[in-house]
Parts: C-alpha cells; structure tokens; sequence
C-alpha cells in the first residue's frame, strides 16, 4: 500500500470560461480554503477539451484530471456541454476497457456563482485521489 | 427481385465481369470503382470508364489492398462528379456509411454494388496462394458459397471474426451465399435496373438454402469473434497491459493511414504540437526516472481511440498495415464494440443515425457532472 497520508495528488483542471473558471475565481476572492493541488487551465468551453488533453497529463503521471463546465442548458454555446457529456462516456469506457482506473478522470458542472461547490470539488477530489493513491503512470516509462 | 446472370464457360469471374461491363455499357454508371488484376497479378482497385478494362476486373479475389470507403471518399465528396457505381464489401460499404455521416463522402448518385464477402488473406498469404497454386480462387469462391474453407493459410483475423459480411446497403447486391455459383450469378437488385440491364426474375430462388449456409458461417465466425474479445478483454484488464501491446509500436501511423474512418487531414499526431522544447524531454525524465523516446505512443493509440471507435467497423486495414504485428484491429474493435455497446451503436448500419458523438438529448446521463 502507498503512503497515502504524504501523498499529495497533483490534478489537472479543465475549467470553462464562462462558468466554473470564473466560479473558481470566485472561490479565490471569496478566500474559500481548498486544497492547493490543482493546475488550472482555462478554456473556452468544456466541448474544447479534446480527449487527447485529458489523455496526456494522465500518461504523463499526474493523479486526476477535472473537466469544469457550465450547467446542461447554460452552456454560452448553446449545447457544447452536452457533446461533453457524450464525449466523457466515451473517455470512460476507454479508460475503464484499457486498464486504467476512470475514476481519475472526473467531470463537474460548476456556474460562475458556485465558488463553493468548486472549492468542495477540489477537496473532494483531493481526498479521492489519496485513497486511490499515486497514478501508476508516474512510473511507467515504456509508453 | 433476384436475377440471373449467366454464367460464361461456367466461371464466376467471367460472369461478375460481363455483368459489370453491362452497368457501363447501358449507360446505367459513367464510371465504375473496382479492383482490377495488373498483370503481375496484382489485385488493386481502380476507376474504370473503358468498359473493355473489366476484362481485368477481379472483385472476387480474396484480398483487400485498401479499405474503398476512402477511395468512394475521394470520389464523390460532397457530390460524386459522374454517376458511379462501386463493387465493394461489406465492411467498405459499412465505413462509407460512416464517412458520410462524417460529411466525408457522399452517396448521391453512388450506386453500390455490394459483394456477399467470403472474407480476405493477408497480401502476403494471398501471394504465396497465386505462387504455390494452393487453390485455384474459383474453387475456393465455390466452396466459399457453400460456407466452406478451401485448406490453407487462415484468413485476416477480423475476416476470422467478421460478423457482417453480407453488404446491407447496396442498391445491387451479388450473392456468393447459397446455391453456389454453378448456376449462374444471382444478383439482388431492383425491377427498374433488372429491366435496364435484362435480367428476368428468377421465380424457384433458394432462399433457405442461402440463410442455412449464412446462418452456419455467422455463427462460426460469431463464437471466434467472442472468443477472441473475450480473451483480449482479460488482458487489457490488468494494469499496464495495453502499453505492453503497443511496446513495439514503431509510431509509423500505418494503422490510422489504413483506417478508412480516420480522415483528419490535420491529424494532431501529424504536427508538431508533441515537440517539445529539449528541456521538456529531461524534466519528464527526471520526473519519472527515466522515459521512453520517442514518446507519446500510447497517448497516439488512445486519442484516435477516444475520436473513431464509435466508427470502427472493424474492418481490421490497420492490423494489415501493422509492420510489428500488433493486433491493432482486434484492440480498436473490442474497445470501439464497448464504446458503441454504451451509446446504442451501430456503425455503418443506418445513414440517417447520427454520429454517437455528435448528437446528444438534453435528458440523458443527468448523474454525470453533479455530486454524486
Ligand atoms: S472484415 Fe468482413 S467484410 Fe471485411 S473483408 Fe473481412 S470478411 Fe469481408
Ligand atoms: S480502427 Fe482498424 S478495424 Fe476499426 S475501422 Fe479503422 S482500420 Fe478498421
Ligand atoms: S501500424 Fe503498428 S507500428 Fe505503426 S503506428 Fe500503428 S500500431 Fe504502431
Ligand atoms: S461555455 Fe461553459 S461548458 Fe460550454
């Protein structure tokens, strides 16, 4: 079993402009408490994060990747969240069919105003993340 | 209605080719894709407007150089220029489906001559058939008919297990299936085009005869196909394993070059977007104590996996194509089945389905994204 209590994940995050990016700013300016083991990355939309971004940080070892996007409905290009939705039941039968554990990967609907709920996220990610332990690809170098 | 075309000194090939020739001689095609044998006995397909070049024409040889759904691809576009006929097999016809919903082809003016398919060799097993005389290819399609295997080397292994080859598309459809060819070419095909061409309707039609032997080559094929799933299915199942599939993987890209869905003509994997400035190589390195290079091989096989398998028609072009042997086609296809399994998929069955990842309800996997 890895030491899982000195282990601290390191997630890569995918946040839409329009609603979970600016809800995580609001978390900042809020000064909500979450833990300090996310990169963020902003995008335009949830629908831009192609798989190959998920895919890539995975591979290279970091613990967990979020994709953060607005509300089904809210989406500011209409339906570009639901093609999101689509695209990330597919990402996890891949994950799950080749071996790899999706639960690392997860996807969350935050709005601009719910800087709490993207504080909670990252906390429960975080903790997640621990007792799943360091993503085996941290030292897999044959790939 | 089914028709009858006569065979000529009782020979199949004979018979598909003069039947060919009168597509083009009445006028019914301009142009018609279908292999053609070079004379060094080469089977590769071709557009052909001289109806004296189907002298050469050989559909029925039991080999496939490239999937012809991108050939009907180049062709047509957003409108084919002529009107065109196109012999091809079922999992062609199956992938044209898929690259015109992909807007990548067009079936307008497309006539589709599809071809009961016995299944195909590797080109090098085919060769070695042509060079040894292992069987003559009319035999092999006659015992094909009856759902029978001439001895020899195996087919493609997605042959093996290919559950569809009959074409469900085509607007005329060649039996191989059934009564055999001895007497003569049953062709499936609409009155209007039956007259044009003038066949008559054949009235005793053995259609039993022609279910049996399909029903006994499907299921054969069927239970090798789940066997074979079933048995990669453990083995991707353990931790790691699928970068041990690929640890030979030379990154030639032969496998997304032979796949008739792949058509990205910007393909990421194609670019410089995974250059990286030197540093970037060592600081990986150091991350993770050491790191193979050129890298990137798996993150290669499991994006174009997570862009086409909803599409995989498992044609298997790209196990073809792999220099190393890598059973690419089996992976993409039991992975591209599962993938399919959870949006309720069939790729190439239906062109007014939409795309799995295209189209969406704003009421479905409502759990996704909320706490759970
Ligand atoms: S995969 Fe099926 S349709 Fe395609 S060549 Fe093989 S047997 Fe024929
Ligand atoms: S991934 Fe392989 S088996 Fe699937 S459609 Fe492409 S070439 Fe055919
Ligand atoms: S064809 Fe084979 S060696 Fe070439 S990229 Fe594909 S899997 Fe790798
Ligand atoms: S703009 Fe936020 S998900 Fe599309």
């Amino acid at each position: 079993m890895p030491d899982n209590n000195h282990f601290e994940p390191r997630i890569v995050a995918f946040l839409c402009n329009w609603c979970t990016y600016t809800g995580a700013d609001l978390a900042g300016t809020s000064r909500l408490q979450y833990p300090p083991n996310v990169r963020i990355i902003r995008t335009m939309c949830s629908s831009s994060v192609d798989p190959v971004y998920v895919l890539k940080p995975l591979l290279d070892g970091a613990d967990g990747v979020l994709i953060g996007g607005c509300h089904p409905g809210d989406c500011h290009y209409q339906t570009g969240n639901y093609k999101t939705r689509r695209r990330y039941v597919a990402m996890q039968e891949i994950l799950r069919a080749s071996g790899f554990d999706p639960r690392r990967v997860w996807l969350r609907w935050i709005s601009a105003s719910e800087g709490q709920k993207f504080a909670d996220t990252i906390t429960d990610m975080v903790a997640s993340l621990k007792e799943m332990g360091p993503n085996p690809m941290q030292v897999a170098w044959a790939i | 209605m089914i028709g009858l075309f006569p065979l000529k000194d009782g020979d199949a090939l004979t018979a598909v080719r003069s039947f060919l020739q009168t597509l083009l001689s009445n006028d019914v095609v301009d142009a018609l894709y279908v292999p053609l044998e070079s004379a060094e006995g080469q089977i590769l397909p071709a557009l052909v407007t001289d109806p004296a070049r189907l002298e050469s024409a050989n559909p029925l040889a039991p080999v496939m150089l490239v999937n012809g759904a991108r050939a009907i691809s180049a062709l047509t576009q957003k409108k084919a220029p002529a009107r065109l006929g196109a012999v091809l097999r079922s999992c062609e016809t199956r992938a044209l489906v898929e690259l015109v919903k992909l807007q990548q082809a067009s079936l307008e003016d497309v006539l589709l001559i599809g071809v009961d398919c016995p299944g195909t060799y590797e080109l090098a097993d085919y060769q070695a058939i042509q060079k040894e005389a292992l069987f003559a290819l009319e035999d092999a399609l006659q015992a094909a008919g009856r759902g029978e295997q001439l001895e020899g080397p195996d087919l493609r292994l997605a042959c093996q297990m290919c559950t569809q080859p009959i074409p469900e598309q085509a607007d005329i459809h060649l039996h191989i299936y059934g009564e055999g060819l001895a007497g003569g070419l049953f062709v499936e095909i609409g009155e209007e085009l039956a007259e044009k061409l003038g066949l008559t309707p054949v009235l005793d039609y053995q259609v039993k005869k022609r279910q049996q032997v399909i029903e006994q080559v499907l299921g054969d094929k069927q239970k090798l196909r789940e066997a074979e799933i079933s048995a990669l299915q453990a083995r991707l199942g353990s931790n790691g394993s699928i970068a041990q599939m690929f640890a030979a993987c030379l990154r030639c890209h032969n496998c997304m070059t032979a796949c008739p869905i792949c058509y990205c003509k910007t393909c990421l994997f194609r670019t410089a977007a995974f250059d990286h400035p030197p540093e970037h190589y060592l600081n990986a390195a150091y991350r993770k104590g050491a790191i193979r290079l050129l890298g990137d091989t798996l993150l290669f096989h499991l994006t174009r996996m997570n862009h086409m398998a909803a599409s995989c028609v498992s044609c298997g072009m790209c196990s073809s194509a792999c220099p190393v042997d890598i059973p690419v086609g089996l992976i993409f296809s039991t992975i591209g089945t599962q993938v399919q399994a959870a949006f309720g998929y069939t790729p190439g069955k239906d062109l007014q389905e939409p795309l799995p990842l295209v189209t969406f309800q704003a009421n479905e996997w409502n759990e996704i994204g909320e706490v759970k």
